[in-house]
């Protein structure tokens, strides 16, 4: 091993790290460690005068290893690795200490604080004293695509890839397309046509030359990594076909909650008390009449139903509100004397044209009547004859302060977005995790949210979380976008910080063979090794951590890496 | 006729710590070629088998014996006194035999503390008739003057935590032909390896030699121990759920207890990769536990009923933690 | 002398690190006594990590990976979970405090859990007092 010049740079962050860490103290206590070359302290490491910095000192004091005190790798170690490799070095000959997030944004005592930061320091300079040279390798891609779901989202990004030429595979699990919208009479906020929106999409779907769909279609099982992907499909019953792909697009979508486990609505007791989407398929057969053959004299909305609630989804579906008052105006515009009352918790109506639309809803004669999710639910219950009415609601109103009974005849309940029951299957499929409310989980929430940490699948609609027409849309053009570009540039990098095996100490024993996920590891019976496949390697380290000889070698996580950093960590202490 | 010039003969050194016996058996276990050893070396001391004073050895100039095999740990002062003596006394100095390299069967005494050690020996052992309570002391004064005995350690320590080490020749005992080999080499005057080394055993641990069927099914739904299975003596023991070290030992023993049907217990010590046997077996052996949930899990490694015992049984005081927290 | 503890904690990456992240851009305020050690996945965790880290003088050893059914690497938490119950095992044995050593799952979002948890355990390791490993280990064999 080349012996090691280390180049330390304690960045300031401008106060965000200054003002809780001493970084001037930090620079001079590590500036006298072994190997060390110098330490110095700078206002903004990632900035472009601040990695020129590193890399004059790389060429000038012929540094070899570069260890930066800043902010978390997982924001700037691409930038400093980037500039490593610019002077000259190899990136990974780089190693970073996180004195922001997980120092000066989380104490309070400066002494406690600056303590805790030169003993991270010291643990990145002594592992990166260990560090070894990694190349970068990356893979072709291949152009096809492979779209989950045939909704408004799943269909807009086949298009966007189709019209560019580029093969699409799109497979739907019913047996038709258009998702949710397909079942929409009118949109909000500007009471558009849905139909005159979704079916020339599913024409233009089912004739383009460069997709193909399969109906009847759930995923099963997906091998392979970015670029390279590959899986076995049934469609409608009987057919079978083997497919290669490049890059996943998962736009499975919600489905909408069942109510009849709110005891308090009588969904299904009540035959008309029914839900948003059985109300639009009313609106789309051209009557609003009850399940007598009557016209309503009295309509209810009730929202948030399933949402806001811990007993069902914590969650708020987002949509609902619009949902409700675009209904508001068809009711109007079908029955100009019902009584229409909006039963809502609360108004959500935050999007471009939404709040205009909401205030020409109260113009519409209808009655709001507040309610309070976390103290008690409206209750439906049967009237009687000389109620005049079929059902009555009884509530206690927040606005008035008083508990009312609401006469009605047809109760639409505004349904959370939930989602499907086969939605762990696709992700364990295609390789993704969900969250707490079993939304699929974006690579970052802000920064991007249409790809996930598996390389080559993106997640797109409201499988991310409830959305409306136009965020769904905007995610399908963006993650299009994204996969147009890595088929335009041919390949992607992958994975550098595999494992690999030591024949020569690799004792044959086994262990580690069934403990890959990704099946990288295999046993070479005519060497008696184990043998790991570098593609495949995702670099989790786990058969690293089941070696009993020491055997497998994790790049960039070593045993001796780590156990230096612990001794790094430790070195002060006493 | 020019006479030969005279060999000077190499002067061999064999010393004990805290052991057992079992290596100097190991030594005269060479059979006949112990003749050889002896024809090329002069036995300086050996204890067991000769009447060389402590005092002989220490009036010896420095570095004139070429080569110390010292085994058993260092338990008492006696035996750090000597290990300093025969250090500067020793050209090569090596730690011969699992309680010598890593602090052996002895080292299983770190679990407890010296009082604990004392009070369960001489006074609590349910053999023991000892109503005054007579326990050792490091001096006592008789009229004639005041004897001495060595003082014994808390710890029980490896070697190299007392002296500077050349070479380690593992082994509970060391196979008698790696010592021919080790001794061959210096004998010849041949070219040694780096200092620090494991001589006379691989880098490969033992499952390389190991003459049982291995497969992938490194899955332990139960454990069991040596006794409770119906061995079928082609399978790998731990395909049959029963733990064996032969995973994180080095081989040159010839794997002789798995060949005797009885599961390796490690006293070959760590492979060039690992430097504590027992952590990195833990490692295998834990994650081979085949269940998710925590109440499962501890189910299974409940028959594990010791395991510190068994993945430390030679090598705890060379351990990372060394011994049990007092 | 005031003790202060020293923890050393093993974050895998996409989860736990993430939401130590969290903690941190959300300004949430603990202990500074954890040391963070970042690592891909908590399936890379082995025995010999933690014993070191007691043996260098660690008064407590935290470990934090994705929760069970959420590893971004499938199963690797799980394998974490299998080597930890059984080296909990063999800590006991060698007279080191059960509450010394901590196994908890953080998810990417659980900024606050994260803070909690170092909170807790801190005071934990400041009832039990210092760490007597690495003073037992002073190679000068004492009585």
């Amino acid at each position: 091993m080349e012996e090691p010049r280390i180049g330390v740079y304690i960045c300031w962050c401008g106060t965000n790290i200054a003002k809780m860490v001493d970084v001037e103290a930090v620079a001079k206590e590590v500036s006298t460690l072994p190997n060390v070359v110098l330490a110095n302290n700078y206002k903004y490491m990632c900035s472009d005068p601040g990695q020129d910095l590193i890399i004059k000192d790389i060429r000038v004091h012929n540094l070899n290893r570069v260890v930066v005190a800043a902010c978390s790798p997982r924001i700037h170690e691409l930038t400093f690795r980037n500039a490593c490799e610019k002077a000259g070095i190899n990136p990974y000959f780089f190693e970073m200490a996180n004195i922001r997030e997980q120092d000066s944004w989380v104490h309070t005592d400066r002494t406690e604080a600056t303590k805790k930061a030169i003993d991270l320091v010291i643990a990145a300079i002594r592992r990166v004293r260990y560090h070894e040279a990694l190349q970068k390798r990356s893979v072709n891609v291949d152009p096809a695509t492979l779209v989950l779901g045939g909704g408004i989202s799943g269909m807009t990004a086949a298009l966007e890839i189709a019209n560019a030429g580029k093969q699409v595979y799109l497979i739907e699990k019913e047996d038709h397309l258009g998702g949710q919208v397909v079942k929409f009479d009118l949109t909000f906020p500007h009471l558009s046509s849905a139909q005159q929106m979704i079916r020339p999409m599913i024409t233009r779907v089912e004739n383009h030359p460069n997709i193909r769909v399969f109906l009847n279609c759930a995923i099963r099982d997906v091998s392979g990594y970015i670029g390279n992907f590959k899986s076995t499909l049934q469609y409608n019953g009987a057919g079978t076909i083997e497919l290669e792909f490049g890059n996943i697009i998962a736009a499975v979508g919600l489905k909408p909650f069942d109510p009849s486990a709110i005891e308090e609505y009588g969904y299904k007791k009540f035959p008309d008390v029914i839900t948003s989407l059985e109300f639009e398929d009313m609106l789309r057969a051209g009557k609003i009449l009850t399940k007598y053959g009557k016209e309503p004299r009295n309509v209810a909305i009730i929202h948030c139903v399933g949402s806001r609630n811990r007993k069902y989804h914590e969650y708020c579906s987002r949509v609902c509100c619009m949902v409700a008052l675009k209904f508001v105006h068809q009711i109007r515009a079908g029955l100009t004397d019902a009584n229409i009352f909006e039963i809502y918790a609360d108004m959500r109506a935050y999007g471009k044209g939404h709040e205009e639309f909401y205030a020409l809803t109260t113009h519409k004669q209808i009655i709001f009547l507040m309610y309070d999710q976390q103290k008690k639910l409206p209750v439906i219950r049967e009237a009687l004859r000389d109620d005049n009415c079929n059902m009555l609601i009884e509530m206690d109103e927040l606005l008035s302060g008083q508990s009312i009974e609401v006469p009605v005849d047809m109760v639409i309940l505004m349904v959370n977005m939930e989602a499907h029951e086969n939605v762990k299957e696709v992700v364990r499929a295609i390789g993704v995790s969900l969250c707490g409310n079993q939304f699929f989980i974006e690579k970052h929430p802000k920064l991007d949210p249409v790809a996930t940490t598996t390389g080559g699948v993106y997640i797109v609609g409201s499988c991310q979380g409830p959305k409306d027409i136009p965020d769904s849309v905007a995610q399908a053009r963006a993650a299009a976008a994204r996969i147009l570009a890595s088929i335009a540039q041919g390949s992607v990098p992958i994975e550098v910080t595999t494992a690999t095996v030591n024949e020569s100490l690799c004792c044959g024993c086994q262990t580690c063979i069934r403990v890959c996920p990704y099946s990288a590891v295999s046993f070479d019976e005519a060497k008696k090794v184990s043998v790991v496949n570098e593609v495949l390697c995702k670099g989790c380290g786990t058969c690293g951590g089941c070696c009993p000889t020491g055997a497998i070698t994790c790049k960039h996580f070593t045993d001796r890496q780590i156990l230096s950093e612990i001794e790094g960590i430790m070195s002060m202490s006493y | 006729m020019t006479p030969e010039p005279v060999k000077t003969k190499l002067k061999l050194a064999v010393y004990w710590g805290a052991a057992c016996g079992g290596c100097c058996v190991s030594v005269l276990d060479t059979h006949e070629k112990l003749l050889d050893i002896v024809a090329a070396a002069d036995l300086v001391f050996w204890p067991i088998a000769m009447d060389i004073k402590y005092k002989d050895v220490e009036n010896m100039p420095d570095q004139s014996i070429d080569l110390t095999l010292f085994n058993g740990a260092v338990r008492n002062s006696e035996n750090k006194h000597m290990a300093e003596v025969l250090r500067k006394k020793t050209k090569i100095l090596v730690a011969y035999g699992s309680c010598a390299y890593m602090g052996g069967i002895p080292g299983l005494a770190n679990f407890f503390s010296k009082p604990e050690i004392f009070n369960r020996v001489y006074l609590e052992t349910e053999s023991t008739n000892n109503p005054e309570k007579t326990v050792p002391v490091e001096e006592f004064t008789v009229p004639e003057g005041t004897l001495e005995i060595p003082r014994m350690f808390n710890d029980v320590l490896p070697l190299n935590k007392v002296v500077d080490v050349d070479y380690y020749i593992p082994g509970c005992p060391p196979q008698s032909e790696r010592l021919i080999d080790v001794f061959t080499l210096v004998a010849k005057g041949a070219e040694l390896p780096p200092k620090g080394s494991v001589v006379g055993a691989n880098d490969k641990t033992n499952c390389d030699e190991c003459k049982r069927k291995k497969s992938d099914n490194k899955l332990l739904k139960k454990i069991y121990r040596p006794w409770e299975i119906q061995d079928d003596k082609e399978t790998c023991f731990i395909e049959q759920g029963v733990i064996c070290m032969g995973p994180a030992t080095r081989s040159g023993c010839g794997v002789r207890c798995v060949e005797g049907n009885s599961p390796c217990r490690g006293c070959y010590g760590p492979p060039p990769g690992a430097s504590d046997p027992g952590a990195k077996m833990m490692a295998a052996i834990g994650t081979m536990i085949d269940a998710n949930k925590p109440e499962e899990i501890d189910e299974i490694i409940e028959s594990i009923v010791d395991p510190a015992g068994l993945f430390y049984r030679f090598s705890l005081p060379g351990s990372i933690l060394g011994r049990k927290v007092l | 002398m005031n003790f202060s503890p020293t923890i050393v904690a093993f974050l895998c990456n996409w989860c736990a690190y993430t939401g130590a992240d969290l903690a941190g851009t959300s300004r949430l305020h603990y202990a500074p006594n954890i040391r963070i050690i970042r690592i891909m996945c908590s399936g890379r965790i082995e025995p010999t990590f933690i014993l070191k880290a007691f043996k260098e003088g660690a008064d407590g050893v935290l470990i934090c990976g994705c929760h069970p059914g959420d590893c971004h690497y499938q199963e690797g938490n799980y394998k974490c979970l299998r080597r930890f119950k059984l080296l909990e095992k063999f800590v006991a044995q060698m007279g080191i405090e059960k509450e010394r050593l901590k196994l908890e799952w953080i998810s990417a979002s659980e900024g606050k859990q994260f803070a909690e948890l170092v909170n807790e355990m801190t005071k934990t390791i400041l009832r039990l007092g210092p760490s007597k490993v690495k003073k037992t280990l002073e190679v000068e064999p004492v009585n």
